[in-house]
């Protein structure tokens, strides 16, 4: 059966060293998806031993060695491929996966997406400007919104407030097909927050 | 969809939490606050600017606001708007602790005469008005002593006096602690005295529960495994399970039952410190409230609950029998801040994270802001979470990966 998921040369050869070094004339390697989350989607790949093959799970000849998958993750990994990167600090599998592309890697476009941006700049960074904050609409997807909060809202003890009893209550009552506000901002990274938490 | 009314200082730590637990138990939320919210405009009915002094005047815009937004409860996530979540329930006839029980627990002097009164085991105590003459207050008092505002959290302003030459100086830095702007707005009068009781040795724990119809729901007893000796008493990890013997935790937990129904703390969250010596419990304090800062985290319930959601559950007239805390062990390190001046750099987080049974980790002072520490500051550096089987894996985490995290701050 012709594997849905693609190694690149790079990833084929650091599957086969692995396995050289741990002995395994006959590799596989488990692909699984961690976390489908689209705000960070993570996998895990890993050399497995003939006995951690389960019965439910799907085999892949590939060059050289077999990729497992289990069925959950088989339905999202299909067009996926496997690269190897090296890196100063740090060197690894990356996975790229067009069923999970990760907030924000999609062009900003479509008519949702304009309505939102218009409710975004006519009503809402108007409001939260007065508190030094903006909001950036980072993308539409499947009807739910994702958004980054800079300025005095990145990192302020009232960002959840803001979202729910304002952002959220508007943008749905503009764009009723919305379904569903999500927070995209590094909170931690915020330098200037308008509240700051105390005891 | 009923409708709560969620209190938050501007200042909260809790904010997040209780609206994902609203948002859970799908009912409607108006957020409170004593600051207006950024889009209070956009969205009528959503929030409500609240006095925090004003009790009577705040209680007065909650039952007109009301009247248009019907309210199913008033919870409020911290010490300084639980007097305001007590009268404004009695007005609408709303779950809630009382608002006489809430006044007497929040003033700790007035909670220390009412139970000593009682004959609950309590140290000795008097308080002082803040223009007394230390020397002279000193010369009346047995040593060692702690010194502790009527009305402040998370040891902020409490100290151990050994000596009269200990003494003034702490009272001092109570004092100028107590006479902040910022104090004021929230405690009111009760910044105006010092509260000077005995210091007792022992190991230091809190009771978490919720009280309903005056019966005590024990959430959770957490040990403090740092010695808390002095001078001040920073709180930095909280383990649960208790290490106690379940029997001596029953003890413990009836003592903070009989003290809650003392104070008529009889519906809604409470939080107990206490010590224990020689096999001797201690109640040092018990709040209307629920655990502070980021805490509450640690503490998971199934099926699949936070405590915030328990505590709106309770508050709402849902039924909270059936719920059990997650199995295994948790616990929090409040991180310390190790020196006053501007917080430059915090190195050796992902480090940290790395730790076995670390279960996560947040620093809540932004990069460039002031820090203080205890007994004068009021903002935690941090949390540090961890879960494990046993409570001994999990202190062992949680000193693990604070000792990988290296924090710079800059003289100011």
């Amino acid at each position: 059966m012709k594997s849905p998921i693609q190694f690149t040369d790079l990833a084929r050869d650091a599957v086969l060293r692995f396995a050289d070094m741990g002995g395994e004339s006959e590799p596989a390697v488990r692909i699984q998806v961690a976390s489908p989350s689209p705000l960070d989607p993570r996998y895990e790949i890993t050399l497995i031993d003939d006995d951690e093959k389960r019965e439910e799970d799907l085999v892949f000849g590939q060059e050289g060695f077999d990729i497992v998958v289990d069925p959950e993750s088989a339905k999202l990994l299909n067009g996926a491929s496997v690269d190897w990167v090296e890196g100063l600090q740090e060197s690894g599998f990356k996975v790229e996966n067009p069923n999970l592309a990760p907030i924000g890697s999609k062009p900003l476009e479509g008519p949702l997406a304009d309505r939102v941006q218009q409710v975004i700049e006519q009503y809402v960074n108007p409001g939260v400007a007065q508190h030094g904050g903006n909001v950036t609409l980072v993308e539409v997807r499947d009807d739910i919104v994702y958004l980054q909060m800079g300025g005095g809202c990145q990192g302020c003890g009232m960002a959840s407030v803001t979202l729910s009893q304002g952002i959220e209550r508007i943008l749905k009552e503009q764009v009723p097909e919305i379904v569903g506000i999500e927070d995209v901002t590094n909170h931690s990274a915020g330098d200037n927050p308008y509240f700051t938490s105390e005891k | 969809m009923p409708r709560v009314l969620l209190l938050f200082a501007r200042t909260s730590y809790r904010a997040e939490a209780f609206l994902e637990a609203a948002r859970r138990l799908g009912v409607d939320v108006t957020v409170g606050s004593n600051h207006r919210q950024a889009l209070a405009d956009l969205a009528p009915g959503a929030t409500l600017t609240l006095g925090i002094k004003d009790v009577a005047r705040s209680s007065a815009t909650i039952v007109r606001f009301a009247a248009d937004y019907p309210l199913a409860a008033i919870v409020a996530a911290e010490d300084d708007f639980t007097p305001l979540a007590a009268t404004a329930s009695e007005a609408l006839g709303l779950t809630h602790h009382p608002s006489q029980a809430v006044r007497c627990a929040r003033n700790k002097a007035l909670m220390r005469e009412r139970l000593s009164a009682a004959g609950f085991s309590s140290p000795w105590f008097r308080t002082a008005q803040l223009e007394d003459d230390p020397v002279a207050v000193a010369s009346r008092i047995e040593f060692p002593c702690v010194l502790k505002p009527l009305a402040l959290s998370a040891s902020r302003g409490v100290i151990r006096a050994d000596t009269l030459e200990q003494f003034v100086p702490a009272w001092n830095r109570i004092r100028a602690i107590l006479e902040e702007k910022d104090v004021v707005g929230r405690i009111g009068r009760l910044a105006t005295e010092i509260l000077i009781e005995a210091y007792l040795p022992g190991r230091e724990l809190a009771v978490e529960g919720i009280v309903s119809a005056g019966e005590l729901l024990t959430l959770a007893v957490l040990d403090k495994p740092d010695p808390m000796e002095g001078p001040f008493f920073e709180e930095t990890i909280l383990l649960t399970p208790s290490s106690f013997p379940e029997p001596f935790q029953e003890d413990i937990t009836s003592l903070v039952s009989e003290c809650a129904a003392h104070l008529g703390l009889s519906d809604g969250p409470i939080h107990a410190e206490l010590r224990v010596h020689d096999d001797r419990i201690s109640l040092l304090e018990i709040a209307p409230r629920s655990i502070g800062g980021r805490c509450s985290a640690i503490l998971r319930f199934e099926p699949d609950a936070s405590l915030e959601e328990l505590i709106l559950r309770h508050a709402l007239g849902m039924p909270l029998h059936g719920f059990l805390r997650e199995p295994g062990a948790a616990g929090v390190m409040m991180l310390p801040i190790p020196a006053a001046g501007i917080l430059r750099e915090v190195g050796g987080l992902e480090a940290a994270l790395e730790v076995p049974d670390i279960d996560g980790l947040e620093i809540t002072i932004p990069l460039g802001h002031t820090v203080i520490p205890l007994p004068e500051g009021n903002r935690y550096l941090g949390f540090l979470f961890a879960r494990a089987k046993t409570p001994d894996q999990v202190e062992t985490a949680l000193r693990a990966a604070h000792s990988r995290i290296e924090v710079r701050i800059e003289e100011a």
